[in-house]
């Protein structure tokens, strides 16, 4: 996997958590806006809605009262029937409003032999004009001006209509019924109309303007457009067949609602204007009902520009946040990438490589501190390494010479007799790593003498070795022709105990071979018990004594032993390094497998059989380290016959 | 010389032209009447007209427009029209009446008359009309409801109203009698669901009778019959093309419709146009288009004797319609 950098993984999830909560924040703010907008909208169409017809009321509602005074007045005979026409010029004439009015009659109310009788005055230009509305052609008792108040016994404003060749205008007529006595009965008299231009009012309308596209429209009573922003719908259409011919069947829920007088925000798409609100209610008097349009996208076009603003601003602080992040971060994590460099070097070893200079951050400059520690600390511990590692080496050095002093102690010349036929020796010592505390020797006493040894020092290193050689020098010194073993024995102990603080020991095993007589004598002070190969063949361990090991009481007293020797017969010396050899199971080679060897090689001469004996050790060990030095010595007897 | 032929083709041409109008100025002049205002109603006139469907079949067409006072048998009887559309029943009673008119080509097969309640009446069946409030136009058409009434013994208190739905709408009637081509749309187009209304076809109670077709004078019929041949062919023409081109018919009715002054919307004239084409297609009536069936015309006679009470009427079919 590739792994990124530092800087890339903080600016990626301070960006992605940016995002996250700019978006999170955005959306709320659009989301509360938005139903802000919508509530102040809905206010605002309300209001506006409220208000238009409140204007259009204010003039509708003074007019209405006429007819509604008049139908009284009539009623109580204030007016005389004979100064009607009159009255009703009048009337018009002081009432801008009202474009024409009448009086309709009911048949023989008027008076009792008149059928019809309607009359009627009438703006004419500047003049006001009277008629009698009733002719042949005529027949107002079955127009709805008429007919509808009459029926119904209310007032009722007619659906608007275009008055061609009179006022040349849109009008409606306000009819009021009216009631008279008629024997003594309260029968109706007829109708009272008053007609009003409507020009002001789809002034009023028209004047209300929302957004860029947004009107007001009315309709009437069976939602034909009285006001609309496209006049070919005024008159012509319904709101009902322009649902249909726009195929937009909720307009006709909508006009429906508006024709049965239901106040409503409500919204549609509509194929012409897109996704509008309409609010609609009903004006009291007239029953028209007033619509006002809010285009959808032009409510929220303002909401819309800001939202681009802030996107817009967004992206270019998202910019800038990015530019900042990545120069801040590089600047504060750079010195990571020098530190690692200067970490290089101290590991390859320039502890004087110079570390980042901080100035700007704790952490960084904890940092810097830590590697000026660790720098000096390194610097330190490797002087003291290289101190160490010359005083060990020096110790190692010395170790090796006092090894080599050692080895140089130790007889290595074999044959070391050349011009004694009678006894054949072999030795070898193959000291463990450390500086051990084997040791044998052998040397002659007189010319039939040979006085032999092999010991092995308790411990290991240079007290083990110092011991063995004074052990040696003291058997050297001490050794001579008058002396039996025992008395040699127990004079180099005395004088290894003296002043033994160490406590260290040595076992040892000290023979004297009478060369002409083939006699043995020897003392075992602790050693292993070397092996006596008779005739080529028998193979056995010599007696255990119970003699201790040199060097721990100065007083003991050690005895000597002797057997004899035939023809032919060798001896075995050893010490515990060949019997507790170790294989990596951490078993022996043991007392068994030793005299298995030796009686295998019983015939050998004595260098065979030690180093029969040394292979047999290394198949035994199989390459594990050797710990304790191994000491073999093995000494053939032949006699004075072959000389 | 060349300039001298010149001159000569050039008269020729000259002389060609001349001749030409002159035949022209010689096609057959008639006045037609519809028997209602410029409406889909009469498209297929309007169609013939516009497409010189009349002028091919060499007839110099004339439109005029009766009104609610002035009807187009009035125009007809005047003089002012050679030919005129008006209801059968119209037509016969006026026959009866001796006005001495002809049936020259039955358009509608059927009838398009109707009662309509609104349900919140509690009107659902013929039975639920009993004492209710009829509207019934004061310029006819009459008949047809009359003897639906008469013929299941039901009392309504009838209603004279003029042209307009409103008083229907207002609650002022109950039932009022409709063309279903259009007061029917207009009442559904004054917010009312069709849903929300019973309708009552006068056709489906046995009274499928025809109702507008093309009348003149039983004299101009003896001068101009070549010529009313020809415009009765012109007409069928021109509704058979209304039938294909509906947009286009539909948008030369209304502009009929606005130079007369009148409210005008396309949806509603859509409607009747659809109508008024059903009615002219004889459909399950075996007779072919323009023809006045037989059956028909009795059943006719038959209702405007029961509802004149004259029962010795003498008119046969053959002098009423003129094939």
């Amino acid at each position: 996997m590739r792994t990124k950098s530092l800087s890339f993984k903080i600016i990626i999830r301070i960006l992605f958590f940016t995002i996250l909560l700019g978006a999170a924040i955005f959306s709320t703010y659009y989301y509360y806006t938005r139903s802000e907008i919508e509530r102040s909208t809905r206010e605002n169409a309300v209001f506006l809605a409220d208000n238009t017809i409140k204007m259009i009321e204010e003039i509708i509602k003074p007019a209405e009262m006429i007819p509604n005074n008049l139908s009284w007045m009539l009623e109580t005979g204030a007016i005389p029937k004979d100064s009607i026409m009159p009255f009703l010029a009048k009337l018009v004439k002081n009432n801008p409003i009202i474009y024409a009015s009448a009086i309709a009659f009911e048949p023989g109310m008027f008076a009792p032999n008149v059928a019809a009788y309607a009359p009627y005055a009438y703006r004419n230009g500047e003049k006001i004009e009277t008629i009698n509305l009733w002719s042949p052609d005529y027949n107002y008792f079955i127009m709805d001006w008429y007919q509808i108040p009459a029926m119904l016994k209310e007032s009722y404003w007619t659906e608007p209509y275009y008055d061609e060749g009179g006022a040349d205008a849109l009008l409606s007529t306000y009819s009021v019924p009216f009631y008279l006595n008629k024997g003594g009965e309260r029968v109706l008299g007829g109708i009272i109309t008053i007609d009003i231009s409507l020009e002001w009012l789809t002034e009023i309308v028209r004047s209300v303007k929302i957004f860029e596209t947004g009107y007001a429209f009315l309709i009437s009573r069976t939602g034909v457009y009285v006001t609309h922003p496209d006049p070919n719908n005024i008159m012509n259409q319904t709101i009902f067949t322009r649902a249909k011919e726009l195929e937009e069947p909720e307009l006709r829920d909508i006009g429906r609602n508006m024709i049965h007088g239901v106040s409503d925000l409500t919204s549609i798409d509509l194929k012409t204007l897109g996704y509008v609100w309409i609010y609609h209610t009903q004006m009291p008097t007239t029953k028209w009902s007033l619509g006002v349009v809010y285009p959808h996208n032009e409510m929220f076009a303002g909401l819309h520009k800001l939202n681009f603003t802030i996107i817009l601003l967004s992206f270019i602080g998202l910019g800038l946040l990015l530019f900042f992040t990545i120069r801040i971060i590089n600047r504060q994590i750079s010195p990571l990438a020098k530190f690692a460099a200067s970490a290089r070097g101290i590991a390859s070893g320039d502890f004087n490589t110079e570390l980042p200079h901080i100035e700007n951050s704790e952490e960084m400059k904890e940092l810097h501190d830590s590697f000026a520690f660790m720098q000096k600390e390194l610097a330190d511990y490797i002087v003291h390494l290289k101190e160490t590692t010359s005083a060990k080496e020096k110790i190692e050095s010395e170790l090796r010479i006092a090894k080599e002093i050692q080895m140089g102690m130790i007889p290595h010349i074999f044959p070391p007799f050349p011009d004694m036929p009678e006894i054949d020796l072999y030795a070898t010592l193959l000291s463990a790593k450390e500086v051990g505390g084997d040791l044998y020797d052998f040397f002659l006493l007189d010319d039939n003498r040979m006085c032999f040894a092999i010991g092995d020092v308790s411990g290991k290193g240079i007290p083990a070795s110092l011991f063995m050689a004074v052990t040696r020098t003291l058997l050297r010194s001490v050794a001579d022709k008058e002396k039996s073993t025992a008395e040699i024995v127990s004079s180099i102990n005395k004088t290894l105990s003296f002043n033994n603080e160490s406590n260290m020991f040595v076992t040892f095993f000290l023979g004297i071979l009478d060369i002409q007589k083939g006699e043995l004598k020897y003392c075992n002070a602790g050693h292993n018990p070397p092996i006596l190969i008779k005739n080529k063949k028998d193979v056995s361990y010599f007696n255990i004594t119970k003699a201790i090991p040199v060097g721990l009481f100065e007083s003991y007293e050690y005895t000597e032993e002797s057997i004899r020797i035939a023809l032919d017969d060798q001896i075995f010396l050893y010490t515990d390094g060949l019997t507790e050899a170790e294989d990596v199971n951490n078993a022996l080679f043991g007392d068994d497998l030793l005299l298995q060897v030796i009686s295998q090689h019983a015939a050998a001469s004595p260098r065979e059989i030690i180093e029969a004996t040394t292979q047999a050790v290394a198949n035994h060990v199989k390459g594990h380290t050797q710990s304790d030095d191994l000491t073999m010595m093995s000494i053939s007897y032949y006699g004075t016959t072959r000389a | 010389m060349k300039h001298v032929i010149f001159v000569r083709i050039f008269i020729c041409c000259l002389l060609l032209m001349l001749s030409l109008q002159t035949l022209q100025a010689q096609s057959e002049k008639l006045v037609f009447s519809p028997h209602w205002i410029p409406q889909a109603q009469f498209a297929g006139f309007y169609v013939a007209l516009d497409q010189g469907f009349y002028r091919d079949a060499g007839l110099d067409v004339q439109i005029i427009h009766s009104s609610a006072d002035v009807s187009s048998l009035d125009l007809l009887k005047s003089g002012k029209a050679d030919v005129v559309s008006s209801f059968l029943m119209d037509a016969i009673k006026l026959r009866v009446n001796q006005t001495p008119l002809v049936n020259i080509a039955q358009l509608s097969q059927h009838s398009a008359l109707m009662l309509v309640a609104k349900k919140k009446s509690g009107i659902s069946k013929p039975e639920d009309l009993q004492g209710k409030k009829l509207g019934i136009w004061s310029s006819g058409f009459d008949d047809i409801p009359f003897a639906f009434l008469r013929d299941r013994k039901i009392n309504m208190e009838i209603v004279r109203i003029l042209n307009t739905v409103n008083l229907f709408l207002m609650d002022g009637v109950d039932v009022m009698t409709v063309m279903n081509y259009n007061e029917y749309d207009q009442i559904i187009n004054s917010g009312i669901n069709e849903e929300e209304l019973t309708a009552f076809y006068f056709a489906d109670y046995g009274y499928d009778i025809p109702e507008d077709g093309l009348y003149c004078l039983e004299s101009t019929y003896k001068t101009k019959k070549d010529a009313l041949r020809k415009f009765v062919q012109a007409t069928l023409k021109g509704w058979e093309y209304a039938a294909k081109n509906r947009d286009y018919t539909v948008n030369l009715v209304v502009a009929e419709m606005k130079k007369a002054h009148l409210p005008n919307n396309k949806a509603h004239q859509y409607w009747m146009l659809d109508k008024v084409l059903e009615l002219i297609t004889p459909g399950n009536k075996k007779v072919a288009y323009g023809q006045l069936m037989r059956a028909d015309f009795l059943y006719a006679l038959d209702i405007i004797k029961i509802n004149s009470g004259i029962k010795d009427i003498k008119l046969t079919m053959e002098d009423f319609f003129m094939d």
